[in-house]
């Protein structure tokens, strides 16, 4: 079912069970209440007239019993009321033996609200009285009063009722049994409207509850829609979709703003990654082409012993070129993946220097560049032999790049618990736009191939070395005053 | 035919300079982007092969200066192949674009139709009377039987024939058979003239005294 694996329809139906079970609980609480109301006050008014029928007869209902007077008028009885039907030869009752007072008469017939009626029967269950719009078939009441008893008469007088029509009914302790009824047609009438009125706003609220509740499900869920199709683009391959989301202050909004944030890291990630993959395969191109070119060329035609020679030392220059960029990949790569394993151990770091600075004089013999050092003897943790590697790289570009008899100045300095290496050089220096890229992989500032020693990734190698020990690697130097590289390491004491 | 190879990888440059010679083209090479603008504008090429990557200019740039004076056909060399360094490169006036490897095979056929289609010659067939001229399979044939040419010689039909109808000097010819590196005794012409003449009949190249040569 797949109404039922949606969360919106699941809520839907939640709380429409919950609206539908608070609604019908009201609505049959406020109905009960209701009619409770509308009979209590029939049943009150009847409980009057009985009272007053009880005292016509022979005074205050309860009182002490007077012995059998059952034919006997009270004292205070007065003429009896005019009942305009009554008297009427042919009238199968028997006609009242005494006669209401009129107040009390007054409270009866069917000119009055309810149409209050009374029937009056003797112990003998004879009739005795009643009003002139008692119901003609009376003994369904009469059976319904109790029986004349000393139990019964604590419960009296009793309410029944029957039909449409709510009676009393009360046993007198001298035998007569009088009831007292009323019409609840009206009554019954009001309760249905209001049953309709309860039922009719029921449903209204019912209806607005699950509107209102589709559309703010609606709307909370509509994130969820918005995140799922642009993960789905995503996935499918577009990573510079984002998620629209209106509600920056919901849980929804918080969310999707994460996984926007999650996007673009993702996105970056992956430029960065087809950057270098695209780079890489160029920088693999030129040397592939020289083989091609190289080695076609020399198949053509027959050719002579020199010749070949030359084919294959341009073929071996290459295959270097693309070894050597093969290993600074590879070397990225470890440091990339934290797979690259630092020694750490404590060295004199002013020696390694001095031992780079050997390693490339003779590079510097060859450019007529000089080299002036001044290092304090220092001592820092790390690895000696990427630290070396770092120092040559940065010397043997201050040489490389400067101009002949330049300089090339190394200090080494303790500096705010840093050991900090500057080497500048006396060359063209590095363009301003340049300097926050020199580190980039491949970024050359010539834009050009400087023949094979330069993959373009000593940079950064170099960079991921010194991070790699917490240090920090920079370049500064603007157009023509030479180029300065300041590496600072942590030096602790 | 003579060619420019502008490209600052000297085993590269080396190697597609040599192929083109023994394909029969006058070489000339450059390996710096200055002194590639520097010739390319100086002499009337038939076709330039331009490495984009190069120290000093460009090739975008020497190709934007260059098209400010000269039509010659342009042959880029690159190694990025995104659309977008493509259609830069056509845009920016290059007649054709090769990405990097590239096999020699290729490199001459794009030069060939190149160079054709700045002469505005649609394949690879020329025929001049009796003559015909494949410049794909480099092969002239008179009367339907082909000819010896000494690749000098097929250098000058082929020229004379791209060039059918009009009167090309002496000085053109100079310019497109031999490169910087060739003597130029002046002689040197007249005798691949006298000896294309014995071969494909004395009509075939008609001097116009004063001017030039005319075929056709």
């Amino acid at each position: 079912m797949k109404i039922f694996n949606s969360i919106k329809w699941r809520l839907q139906l939640w709380y429409g069970l919950i609206l539908v079970c608070v609604l019908a609980g009201f609505g049959v609480t406020a109905y009960q209440l209701e009619r409770n109301r509308q009979f209590r006050r029939v049943d009150d008014e009847i409980h009057r007239r009985i009272g007053m029928l009880g005292q016509a007869l022979h005074g205050p209902p309860h009182g002490p019993p007077h012995g059998p007077q059952q034919n006997h008028p009270p004292d205070d009885f007065r003429p009896p009321p005019e009942f305009p039907d009554d008297g009427m030869p042919g009238d199968d009752r028997q006609p009242p033996r005494f006669t209401l007072p009129p107040q009390v008469a007054a409270l009866f017939g069917t000119d009055v609200p309810n149409q209050f009626f009374f029937a009056i029967r003797n112990r003998d269950n004879n009739e005795f009285a009643h009003s002139d719009n008692a119901p003609q078939n009376d003994d369904v009441f009469f059976t319904n009063a109790p029986a004349n008893g000393p139990d019964n008469l604590k419960k009296s007088p009793q309410l029944l009722r029957v039909g449409d029509e709510s009676f009393f009914a009360e046993s007198l302790p001298s035998g007569e049994k009088i009831i007292v009824g009323a019409s609840v047609a009206p009554e019954l009438y009001d309760l249905k409207i209001t049953a309709l009125k309860l039922a009719g706003f029921g449903g209204v609220v019912l209806v607005l509850g699950l509107v209102g509740g589709w559309w703010f499900v609606g709307r909370a869920l509509r994130p969820i829609t918005e995140i799922s199709s642009t993960a789905a683009k995503i996935s499918a391959g577009d990573l510079s979709q984002r998620i629209n989301s209106e509600e920056a202050e919901s849980e929804l909004g918080r969310l999707a703003a994460v996984l926007n944030s999650t996007f673009a890291r993702l996105e970056t990630a992956f430029a960065q990654q087809k950057q270098f993959a695209s780079d890489a395969a160029h920088e693999l191109r030129t040397p592939v082409s020289v083989i091609l070119t190289q080695t076609q060329s020399a198949l053509s035609r027959e050719r002579d012993g020199a010749s070949y020679r030359q084919t294959v030392e341009a073929c071996q220059r290459a295959a270097q070129r693309m070894r050597k960029l093969i290993e600074s990949l590879l070397e990225l790569a470890r440091f990339d993946a934290g797979q690259e394993v630092l020694k750490r151990m404590d060295f004199d770091y002013s020696k390694i220097i001095s031992d780079s600075v050997e390693m490339v004089q003779t590079m510097a013999d060859e450019k007529q560049v000089k080299i002036f050092s001044g290092l304090e003897p220092l001592r820092i943790t790390g690895d000696p032999e990427r630290l070396t590697q770092v120092i040559t790289n940065l010397l043997t570009n201050a040489i490389q790049y400067n101009k002949p008899e330049g300089e090339v100045r190394i200090a080494l300095k303790y500096e705010n618990s840093l050991a900090v290496l500057k080497i500048s050089d006396t060359g063209k220096g590095i363009a301003l736009e340049d300097l926050p890229r020199v580190f980039e992989r491949f970024y050359r500032a010539d834009k050009s191939r400087t023949g094979a020693g330069n993959s373009g990734l000593g940079l950064s190698i170099c960079k991921a070395i010194v991070e790699a020990h917490g240090g920090t690697i920079e370049a500064a130097g603007g157009n023509e005053s030479g180029a300065i590289f300041t590496v600072r390491l942590p030096a602790g004491f | 035919m003579r060619i420019l190879i502008v490209e600052d990888e000297p085993d590269l440059l080396s190697s597609l300079a040599q192929a083109l010679r023994e394909e029969g083209y006058a070489v000339d090479t450059a390996d710096n982007g200055d002194d590639g603008l520097f010739n390319a504008e100086g002499t009337d090429y038939d076709a330039i092969v331009l490495d984009v990557m190069l120290p000093g200019m460009d090739g975008w740039e020497i190709l934007k200066r260059l098209r400010k004076t000269k039509k010659t056909p342009v042959l880029m060399l690159t190694a990025r192949d995104q659309t977008r360094d493509r259609v830069r490169g056509l845009d920016t006036g290059a007649d054709d674009y090769v990405v990097k490897p590239f096999d020699l095979e290729e490199i001459f056929a794009r030069l060939r139709a190149i160079i054709r289609r700045s002469a505005n010659k649609t394949t690879n067939l020329i025929e001049i009377g009796e003559v015909t001229i494949d410049t794909a399979a480099r092969i002239v044939s008179f009367k339907d039987k082909p000819v010896e040419l000494t690749a000098r010689e097929y250098s000058l039909v082929e020229f004379m024939a791209l060039h059918h109808g009009e009167v090309v000097t002496r000085t053109q010819l100079y310019e497109h058979l031999f490169d910087e590196n060739d003597s130029t005794m002046s002689n040197l012409l007249d005798v691949h003239v006298s000896n294309v003449r014995k071969k494909l009949g004395a009509e075939f190249i008609v001097t116009r005294r004063g001017h030039g040569y005319c075929i056709g």
